[in-house]
């Protein structure tokens, strides 16, 4: 593995917005593999629109990502294609096939792109289920799950090809606290045995602290990355009034909310 | 990856073992491990560089002993953390997922039954429907507050005004068609003029309701079903329903209001165009239109207009209620919502039928 390259996502100059509404600009960061990287931001910052901008479902007005050394989005058909095994998302519904049970969702990737044996995709999708808690689970639908086990089966589906990142919006959103601490450890867990890179886009306080190597954070007013380091030093020493209030949850004083 | 076999096998594998590579190791040991008595099975996976979740579940398929069912095997030198990963899915855990047999299959009787009780239950639903609908209708359109009455006016919109050109299209060319169809034989009889008579009839007293009915229910009541059952879907029914609003009152009332007014409108503008066309054809063949008009006002009676538009007020509340019906009846899940449609138009043109069929022998039995 050692001859992987060490970035696993270059964000060069990124301009996004929806028709000719820029929502953010001058987008640029580097993701290195094996890291946990957390993309911040309040409400409405276009936290899950960059997110989606990343993984290709929207192109950007102009800019480049780029995953390990190609050039993504520029990409076509079978390159694309490649591209996209190289890594899984799970959304923040959890997206699970309703038709098919949690096993043939996780199988889906697995039948469609591998020529592996029955028993052997049956086994490795097992073993992803296993992996994130939902063993039991396989034969049900996903109507039958709860939020919590849908977002874990999401996960798994995700990784059924062993992608080497991952790309999680709100994993934690609408979680009991002790379900989203064990997905934070389960995503800590992955990190660091397997050096999977995560792309995390969430405002849970809580589970920043505890997974977040890094992070960046957007701002709506600026409309760009207005701070980028690891959580605990943005907490002190964060250059922005607003993202020191961020960190420390305080909520927007009279003074600050007033227009300048 | 080398195999060496005697009395103990041992595989040593080498390398990187992933999604394609498994495959190809797959038929080797398909073919050397299933072929040879082996009684002890050794995998050596120290010299492993690679190895990922596909490798991961040949090395515990091979462990589980499904290709050597007599053999004791084992796993050696895996790294720590593959290992780790390795125990995380055991052979209980597979034993265990084997055991939740998936849903059985039921026997013919039992499949029966089940359908019979299914359809037993639907009848009742829809009686109790029924007076439901009874009990609210009355009330609800006579307190202005509660009717919504802008929200009626948009689904006449919907439902009525935009159905316009299509059910123009239809009956035009439905009362050309049967025109046609019946100048041929009735010429042999010298009797072509008569074509004017039975399109009369006809579209009077069967086909405009029916076929008014019949694209109101896939155009509407489809959409009914689809409205409400998304609705249901979104939990915005849980809303009505805690925010003290009944959904019947609240969606289903102004529906139903709205297929009563609109279909004998629409029933008897198809009615009027089917009757065109027939008439287009006759004037082809020659007829002048006066006596056509005879024709047509001899045989056409007002109790017939008065069936025809009867019908489109039945035929409209079947429509809309169905449709309405479906939509609330809407389960979980994706597929959910285009259940309820489908179950809303074929239910729809079902009971237009039944409806059609009594219409016509309480009529029969009226004029005997």
């Amino acid at each position: 593995m050692s001859d992987a390259p060490q970035i696993a996502i270059t964000v060069r100059n990124l301009k996004i917005g929806y028709g000719t509404k820029v929502i953010l600009q001058n987008v640029s960061f580097q993701v290195r593999h094996g890291e946990v990287f957390v993309i911040l931001g309040g409400s409405g910052c276009g936290k899950s629109t960059l997110l989606k901008n990343l993984i290709g479902l929207y192109a950007p007005i102009e800019g480049e990502v780029w995953i390990e050394d190609g050039n993504f989005l520029a990409a076509k058909d079978e390159e694309r294609l490649r591209f996209l095994r190289k890594f899984g998302v799970m959304y923040q519904s959890g997206a699970l096939f309703g038709s098919m049970t949690v096993l043939e969702n996780v199988r889906l990737a697995l039948d469609e792109f591998t020529a592996l044996p029955e028993p052997v995709k049956e086994l490795v999708a097992l073993a992803k289920l296993k992996l994130v808690g939902l063993g039991a689970a396989a034969q049900k639908l996903p109507s039958e799950l709860s939020g919590g086990m849908q977002k874990r089966a999401a996960i798994a589906r995700a990784m059924a090809l062993d992608p080497r990142i991952l790309f999680l919006d709100e994993p934690s959103a609408g979680l009991d606290p002790v379900t989203a601490a064990g997905l934070d450890l389960l995503i800590r867990e992955l990190a660091h045995h397997f050096g999977i890179t995560f792309v995390i886009v969430t405002h849970e306080l809580a589970s920043i602290y505890k997974i977040a190597d890094r992070v960046i954070m957007l701002d709506s007013r600026t409309r760009t990355i207005i701070a980028e380091g690891k959580p605990a030093e943005l907490r002190e020493h964060a250059a922005d009034p607003w993202v020191r209030r961020f960190f420390n949850r305080e909520a927007d004083s009279a003074e600050a909310a007033q227009p300048k | 990856m080398q195999v060496s076999l005697d009395g103990c096998a041992r595989v040593a594998l080498r390398g990187r073992l992933d999604a394609q590579t498994v495959v190809v190791c797959w038929n080797l040991l398909e073919q050397k491990l299933r072929t040879s008595k082996i009684n002890v099975l050794e995998l050596d996976a120290s010299s492993l560089q690679f190895c990922d979740g596909a490798g991961l579940a040949l090395l515990r398929y091979l462990n589980m002993g499904k290709m050597t069912p007599s053999a004791n095997v084992s796993v050696l030198g895996l790294e720590l953390e593959l290992e780790k990963l390795f125990l995380g899915f055991t052979s209980g855990d597979y034993e265990a997922f084997r055991s939740t047999a998936p849903v059985q299959r039921h026997s013919l009787p039992e499949e029966v039954g089940e359908s019979v009780s299914h359809t037993a239950a639907d009848l009742r639903e829809q009686v109790a429907f029924l007076g439901e609908i009874m009990a609210n209708l009355p009330p609800t359109m006579l307190d202005r507050k509660r009717m919504r009455w802008p929200e009626v006016r948009r689904i006449f919109e919907l439902a009525g005004a935009n159905a316009v050109p299509i059910v123009s299209l239809i009956s035009v060319l439905g009362g050309i068609i049967i025109a046609f169809e019946s100048a041929q034989p009735l010429a042999q009889f010298g009797a072509q003029i008569y074509v004017t008579n039975m399109i009369g009839l006809v579209m009077v007293r069967e086909l405009g309701p029916l076929l008014a009915a019949i694209l109101l229910a896939g155009r509407s009541g489809s959409a009914f079903a689809a409205e409400i059952g998304t609705m249901k879907v979104n939990e915005e029914l849980n809303a009505l329903e805690t925010l003290g609003l009944d959904p019947i009152r609240f969606l289903v009332v102004q529906r139903i209001t709205a297929g009563i007014f609109l279909t004998p409108l629409l029933t008897f503008y198809a009615t009027f165009m089917g009757v065109a066309g027939g008439v287009l054809v006759t004037l082809g063949l020659g007829f002048p239109l006066t006596l056509i008009y005879h024709q047509l006002v001899s045989s056409v009676h007002l109790s017939d207009v008065a069936l025809g538009m009867a019908k489109g007020v039945v035929f409209g509340a079947i429509v809309s209620a169905v449709g309405c019906l479906r939509g609330l009846q809407t389960q979980q899940g994706p597929s959910a919502v285009g259940i309820s449609t489908t179950r809303a138009v074929v239910t729809s043109i079902l009971l237009i039928v039944i409806a059609d069929a009594m219409f016509s022998i309480i009529f029969f039995s009226l004029i005997k």
